[in-house]
């Protein structure tokens, strides 16, 4: 422990400073990281399960005519998603309501919960992000093969392609097949962490301005201005990206459904 | 006509008055809620634009990404350094063009 109280101050300084620490998953109850440790990712996705659960159940619980807010935000985002899985797929897609709804509300709700200071982004981990993409593909695949058997082999063969081409053709379909999950979760990974590293850069901005001199002290209101602006952008950022990997996910499941374009 | 005393014509102006500032106000309320509305707007297509955007972007290098990973797994597998990168490479840049192609078509055509 040679540490003296400065080296500590320094260090403190640096972490508050640092745009990526935000993102540092760590055990929380004990000091090992290990395969099951509880860690702040872990409680946080805790939290966000619990928000979507209590929205839905304390939402639908009273079925007023006329609905009180929690009612109502609960009969919006259920409308919301039903519409958009209806206009991508059809009446048919709505058995993958269940499945589209709760990657949504959970996507909305890390990515809302996530833009309050002091707390976790689940969706800012490529781990969480991937696992989803992973997921609706398989989900694609399995449905797909079950239901098509062999004809669903027919989404990698484009018709009206000249012969010689096709080999190719389909090459370049089943890469692109492939790398539809990996654009889906660094999409939604890749927003969150460059608008929270933006947020902490700017925040970092203010204390350094008002410990640089006089005239850099003058100037630090500005970064923080930004910074009520650039929240209110990442709210929209939030919410859009939700709606996009919603979105995303019924144009994939549509080609399981119906693979013949 | 019997010329109407100041007193009346006061009050006349101050009716008048009135009339005019309401009509002022309910004016400028008007204009500074188009503004308001127009700028709102004008963040909501900022925002959709930046998304597609980085939409077109992560298809992009996706493709390119997937197609470099396959090649360079297929060489460490069949010992073929370094064509299979070369060619899936290409591929994989291909792809990321169909995916972008793709895209806006299906944008376009909306």
């Amino acid at each position: 422990m040679a540490r003296t109280q400065e080296d500590l101050t320094v260090a403190a300084s640096d972490q508050a400073n640092d745009p990526i620490h935000q993102f540092v998953v760590s055990p929380l109850f004990s000091g090992e990281m290990g395969a099951a440790s509880f860690t702040n990712a872990s409680l946080f996705m805790v939290i966000v399960s619990l928000a979507v659960t209590f929205l839905m159940v304390v939402g639908t619980s009273s079925k007023d005519i006329v609905p009180g807010r929690l009612q109502a935000a609960a009969e919006m985002s259920y409308e919301f998603v039903a519409s958009t899985v209806r206009g991508t797929m059809g009446q048919e897609g709505m058995r993958f309501f269940p499945f589209v709804f709760s990657l949504f509300m959970f996507v909305i709700f890390s990515n809302i919960i996530g833009l309050i200071p002091y707390t976790f982004t689940v969706t800012s981990q490529i781990v969480v992000t991937f696992a989803f993409a992973a997921m609706v593909i398989g989900i694609v695949i399995v449905y797909g093969v079950m239901r098509h058997g062999s004809h669903f082999l027919g989404l990698f063969v484009p018709s009206g392609v000249p012969a010689a081409l096709l080999p190719f053709i389909v090459l370049i379909e089943i890469i692109s097949f492939v790398s539809r999950p990996v654009s889906l979760s660094v999409r939604l990974f890749a927003n969150m962490l460059a608008g929270h590293i933006t947020l902490k850069v700017f925040g970092a901005f203010v204390a350094m301005m008002l410990g640089g001199g006089a005239f850099a002290a003058l100037l630090s209101p500005l970064p923080l201005l930004a910074i009520v602006l650039l929240t209110a952008f990442e709210l929209l950022v939030a919410v859009l990206q939700a709606y996009v990997f919603a979105i995303l996910t019924c144009v994939y499941l549509n080609d399981a459904i119906h693979p013949g374009h | 006509m019997t010329q109407p005393s100041g007193d009346q014509e006061d009050r006349e102006l101050k009716a008048r008055l009135e009339k005019l500032s309401v009509a002022l106000k309910g004016k400028r309320s008007d204009l500074q809620g188009a503004a308001q509305a127009q700028s709102e707007a004008s963040v909501t297509r900022t925002g959709q634009a930046m998304s597609l955007g980085f939409r077109v972007l992560a298809e992009f290098v996706a493709g390119v990404i997937v197609g470099g990973v396959i090649g360079w797994q297929a060489d460490l597998w069949l010992g073929t350094t370094p064509f299979g990168l070369i060619v899936f490479l290409a591929l994989g840049t291909a792809a990321g063009f169909w995916n972008v192609y793709k895209l806006a078509a299906t944008t376009s055509s909306r």
